[in-house]
């Protein structure tokens, strides 16, 4: 029973934590109808990011994760005005070749500069160890990971819902041509949104890099969890991925604890499942938009 | 009075084709202008034109004196234009406060005022935009328009498919919007009846152009001017032009 709790506890902080990394793909493709897969290299760059500034500098972890943000989001802005910009239009099959291309520029540009070795942050003696809560063994870490991820989703989903920002995003989805004939400027609002997806993803690598570990592959290695929690979870809503990414992390977790060798069998299996049983997503509107 | 809206040679369509060849008007402040004319004869290419939503092949266009020619639609919505396109466009998967709140500009009008103009809106302000009538959709898109505080206000077919208690309705709305402030608008319609009361100025338009132009006061009292470019007097669902 402590086991279990264990792993549903370790499981749902890999969910939240993949909600992160994965939320700004669900807005760039579910909204903007863009296929990003180079998503992961944001993610893996606020890691490093991260990592430099904690291991080589010695800043403090708790300030260099929205240092991790910035930087992500930084970097996303210049990648979406200088390149993806250009796809908006293109074919899906262009995007993902483009895309691809991308991230393995990342990975090779990574490897030069960083090494081909796992990094670790060395992190601050309040986030290790676990404490005992009721009997059941509790990661610090992971719970900070619930703490913050559980809080940036109620920030995503509050922006989303009930600020004007997300208003003039949700309109500048659902009818491009009279948004901007209203004076909402689109083509600033959709890379103000995708730099934020970005920036989510820097984070999601700052605080992933300890339970994902981090290398230069990891684009490429989470991708699939991505466009798992992007697809399974619908893309006409956020709530859809977030529920994903707890089934997934929970599920992923448990896999690999009774059944190790199992342990991607049991995801992409349900994956599939699902796929053919709701093709518009676990949680997505099962008409067409 | 002062120009607000001016058109100069315009030549504009979509991608290779030009459904303005040459196209010039001005509207003044205060001005109610009704433009009309028979199906596909370009009168919504010339509302996206102003709106700057078509392919502009030559000419140019100023708003209260400023050149505008260059300026993409949102900033043009943003120096003074404002919008309702024929189709209602209203954005389904905001609510009708959130359509209003997303687009507002400061001045005059805000949402409390649309609610006073339209009460009907403000009971389903909390409706998303899939959830409306007919009715209420054109009442949505014309108090989206009027938040941007615009400077000319264009209608483009507002009573299109109504049944005629709502076009009843609205058309008194109308009336009471363009009598206030130093707005001035265009209203496109078929059915030519129902708005010469509203009109100042009537201008008929035929396969891009310009066929008749002048105050709408002698138009009331002899529709026969209705009747050669409309075919019947004003009625709705002509037929199109077989030329
Ligand atoms: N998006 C478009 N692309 C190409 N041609 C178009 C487009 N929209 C309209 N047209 C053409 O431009 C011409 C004028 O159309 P427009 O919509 O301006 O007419 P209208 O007077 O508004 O007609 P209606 O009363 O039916 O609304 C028509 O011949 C139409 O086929
Ligand atoms: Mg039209």
């Amino acid at each position: 029973m402590t086991n279990f709790l264990t792993i549903l506890f370790d499981g749902v902080a890999y969910g939240m934590l993949l909600f992160v990394l994965a939320s700004g793909l669900a807005v760039t493709l579910g909204l903007m109808n863009f296929v990003n897969l180079a998503h992961g290299a944001f993610a893996a760059f606020g890691g490093y990011v991260c990592a430099v500034l904690v291991n080589r500098s010695g800043v403090p972890f708790f300030v260099a994760l929205p240092l991790a943000f910035a930087a992500a989001a930084l970097a996303g802005v210049v990648a979406e005005r200088t390149l993806f910009r250009h796809l908006y239009r293109r074919s899906e099959l262009e995007q993902v070749l483009f895309t691809i291309g991308f991230v393995f520029m990342a990975v090779a540009a990574t490897d030069y500069v960083m090494g081909s070795s796992q990094v670790f942050i060395n992190l601050p003696d309040v986030l290790q160890g676990q404490i005992d809560l009721f009997g059941v063994g509790i990661g610090r870490y992971r719970l900070m990971i619930i703490v913050i991820c559980g809080l940036l989703t109620l920030a995503i989903q509050g922006t989303l819902a009930r600020t004007r920002f997300g208003a003039r995003l949700r309109a500048a989805v659902d009818d491009p041509r009279v948004a901007s004939g209203l004076g909402i400027n689109v083509p600033q609002v959709f890379a103000f949104t995708f730099a934020f997806g970005c920036g989510l993803a820097g984070l999601g690598g700052a605080l992933g890099a300890e339970i994902l570990g981090l290398d230069p592959y990891f684009p490429l290695k989470f991708l699939i969890y991505f466009l798992i929690v992007v697809t399974v979870g619908g893309s006409s809503t956020i709530t859809g991925p977030f529920m994903a990414a707890l089934v997934l992390g929970i599920a992923d977790v448990a896999g690999k604890y009774y059944v190790p060798k199992l342990g991607a069998f049991v995801i992409y299996a349900l994956m599939i499942v699902i796929l053919i049983w709701r093709p518009h997503g676990l949680f997505g509107r099962t008409v067409a938009r | 009075m002062r120009d607000l809206l001016v058109i100069e040679e315009l030549r504009a369509g979509y991608g290779e084709a030009v459904v303005l060849p040459r196209f010039s008007l001005n509207v003044a402040q205060g001005e109610v202008l009704a433009l009309l004319g028979r199906n596909g004869t370009g009168k919504t290419t010339l509302i996206n034109s102003i709106v700057g939503a078509t392919r502009r092949f030559a000419g140019r266009l100023a708003l209260d004196g400023r050149d505008i020619t260059r300026l993409r639609p949102d900033q043009r919505a943003r120096a003074g234009i404002g919008w309702v396109p024929q189709e209602r466009n209203i954005f389904r998967s905001l609510t009708v406060e959130e359509n209003m709140s997303a687009v507002a500009q400061p001045g005059e009008w805000d949402i409390a005022k649309v609610y006073e103009l339209f009460p009907r809106l403000e009971e389903r302000r909390r409706n998303f935009g899939n959830q409306l009538s007919g009715g209420e959709q054109q009442m949505l898109a014309i108090g989206r328009a009027l938040v941007l505080n615009p400077k000319v206000l264009l209608l483009d077919e507002p009573t299109e498919g109504l049944a005629p208690i709502i076009v009843d309705e609205l058309l008194a709305a109308l009336r009471r919007v363009t009598r206030v402030g130093a707005t001035c608008a265009i209203i496109v319609e078929q059915n030519a009846r129902k708005i010469l009361g509203l009109a100042d100025r009537v201008v008929i338009l035929e396969r891009g152009g310009i066929v008749h132009e002048g105050p709408s006061a002698p138009l009331r009292a002899d529709p026969s001017v209705l009747e050669r470019f409309l075919g019947v007097s004003g009625g709705a669902g002509t037929p199109r032009d077989p030329a």
